[in-house]
């Protein structure tokens, strides 16, 4: 199966184990990521902050890109793109007039019908569970995880459309397939502020440390996260006395698959989950 | 959606208040807002605000334009995407905070938060000239254009020791398109300096 892949800016520096890890359970999982060609950044916070047309646009252009390649179905692993992506994606088929004329402006065709999902939403829908778990060499048992959704992943339902806004499951669901445990915990679809973290520290720092808090007593011994902005914020986060490793969901299933540290590049990630892996012998 | 009138209201029977703007502009209907607060109540950073969802939609009520075209929650609202999913009209708070944030940065009022406005332009300045954000030059532009030489400095280093800065990343090829869509769809009124 091939599917065109958005990576988003974070993927060729910050978030250079969730691009590795994410390739590899891919190719595992014998799914063909075709890079969106000639992509270009999401606009994230900013685009949409001072021009919400220019957000629009913007997400436009790269779902014509899919379509140029022949394509009509696009899954990006970070929760900001897609949230970018698929209100686009919305908008063109409920407003097409307005997004016409980007398009226009763009000068590309106006992409209709390119359904837009998260990595995480893709591998769930499209790989049964029984599978994922016929998959797993080593399951990653002892293994207590706070699962964390944060905001964009599933939030406004009626766009994203996929799991419950404020309860959602589909991550506990597929730790639990690896083997792993996760708790139940307040703060799974609470915000980070991550979008905040370099101009407005204090409010990421705020609601950073809350999550956190909140993962640490619930009983939780990582973090597992599905967006390379919600990781990087909370693992820059820790400050307050906390150790808790945050890592990606597509490195535990690496793990589960059989790949190891390096392959996975958990050396990677701030808060080293080293110590936590040994001691239930994972690695 | 183009802005091109004045900042200053004109005592214009015929000028549309902001409760008809929103519904002929973004097609939300505020009046069926039913004043029932749990937008506030799951609000993500309410505590932090000067006026809440729920008061934002009174003071769209009262049209007080200026109140919320000045107000520090305009560039503190997370975009949670929480208050819309709570309420009960579907009234799409972060999509008027959008839009009210694009007026207030076309009009220059931002007066409140002017560090979080710069590091959006800085953002978009990468985007409109690369295509991609490199975020290792993004934050250095933006700690040198704020005076934040050392924040972040610990973080920074750690970074660096993990080989996640990097300088360079391929770029969009097609940059005329995009500059098309900055051109036409980036508005701010003429002032003293232009963003870089
Ligand atoms: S939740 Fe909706 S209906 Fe209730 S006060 Fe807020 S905007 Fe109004
Ligand atoms: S989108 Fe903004 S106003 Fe709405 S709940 Fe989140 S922080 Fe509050």
């Amino acid at each position: 199966m091939a599917v065109a892949f958005y990576p988003g800016c974070s993927h060729h520096a910050l978030a250079e184990e969730y691009d590795r890890s994410a390739r590899t359970i891919c190719a595992h999982l014998q799914l063909e990521l075709k890079e969106v060609e000639d992509w270009n950044c999401c606009g994230a916070t900013a685009a949409h902050s001072l021009s919400p047309d220019l957000s629009l646009a913007l997400n436009m252009r790269n779902l014509s890109q899919v379509k140029k390649m022949g394509l009509d179905e696009v899954i990006t692993p970070c929760s900001g793109c897609f949230n970018r992506l698929k209100v686009a994606a919305h908008e063109i088929e409920h407003h097409p007039a307005a997004l016409q004329n980007f398009a226009a402006m763009a000068q590309c065709e106006l992409p209709s019908q390119v359904n837009v999902r998260h990595l995480l939403q893709f591998i769930l829908e499209q790989y049964p569970s029984q599978q994922i778990e016929s998959l797993v060499k080593k399951p990653l048992r002892g293994l207590k995880l706070a699962a964390y959704y944060g905001c964009l992943l599933t939030r406004p339902a009626a766009v994203v459309q996929f799991d419950d806004p404020e309860q959602p499951v589909a991550l506990d669901g597929l730790m639990r397939s690896l083997g792993a445990q996760t708790v139940t915990w307040s703060h799974k679809a609470e915000c980070c502020g991550g979008g905040f973290s370099a101009s407005e520290p204090g409010i990421a720092g705020d609601l950073g440390g809350q999550i956190l808090a909140s993962a640490k007593d619930a009983g939780a011994e990582a973090i597992v996260a599905a967006c390379p902005l919600c990781q990087m914020n909370l693992d820059s986060r820790q400050a307050l006395g906390c150790d808790l490793p945050i890592v990606y969901f597509t490195q535990l299933m690496g793990l589960a698959f059989g790949y190891g540290w390096n392959e996975m590049r958990f050396s990677k990630l701030l808060t080293s989950p080293k110590p936590l892996l040994s001691r239930l012998g994972l690695l | 959606m183009m802005l091109t009138e004045s900042p200053i209201r004109r005592l214009d029977a015929k000028a549309p208040g902001l409760a008809e703007e929103l519904k002929r502009d973004l097609d939300i209907d505020i009046t069926r807002c039913l004043e029932c607060g749990k937008c506030s109540g799951g609000c993500s950073y309410a505590h932090g605000f000067d006026y809440t969802p729920r008061k934002m939609v009174q003071l769209i009520k009262l049209e007080e334009r200026g109140k919320l075209l000045r107000m520090r929650a305009l560039w503190t609202c997370l975009s949670c995407q929480l208050c819309l999913d709570r309420c009960p009209s579907s009234i799409d708070m972060p999509r008027i905070l959008d839009y009210l944030r694009g007026k207030a940065y076309a009009e220059r009022l931002n007066d409140v938060h002017p560090e979080i406005e710069k590091f959006y332009e800085i953002m978009l300045s990468d985007i409109r000239n690369n295509g991609r954000i490199s975020e290792t030059l993004m934050m250095a532009r933006f700690n040198f254009a704020t005076r934040r030489y050392f924040s972040n400095a610990d973080l920074g280093m750690k970074l660096f020791f993990k080989g996640k800065l990097k300088l360079f990343g391929p770029k969009t090829k097609n940059l005329n398109s995009l500059r098309a869509l900055f051109a036409k769809l980036l508005f701010r009124s003429p002032a003293e300096q232009e963003p870089s």
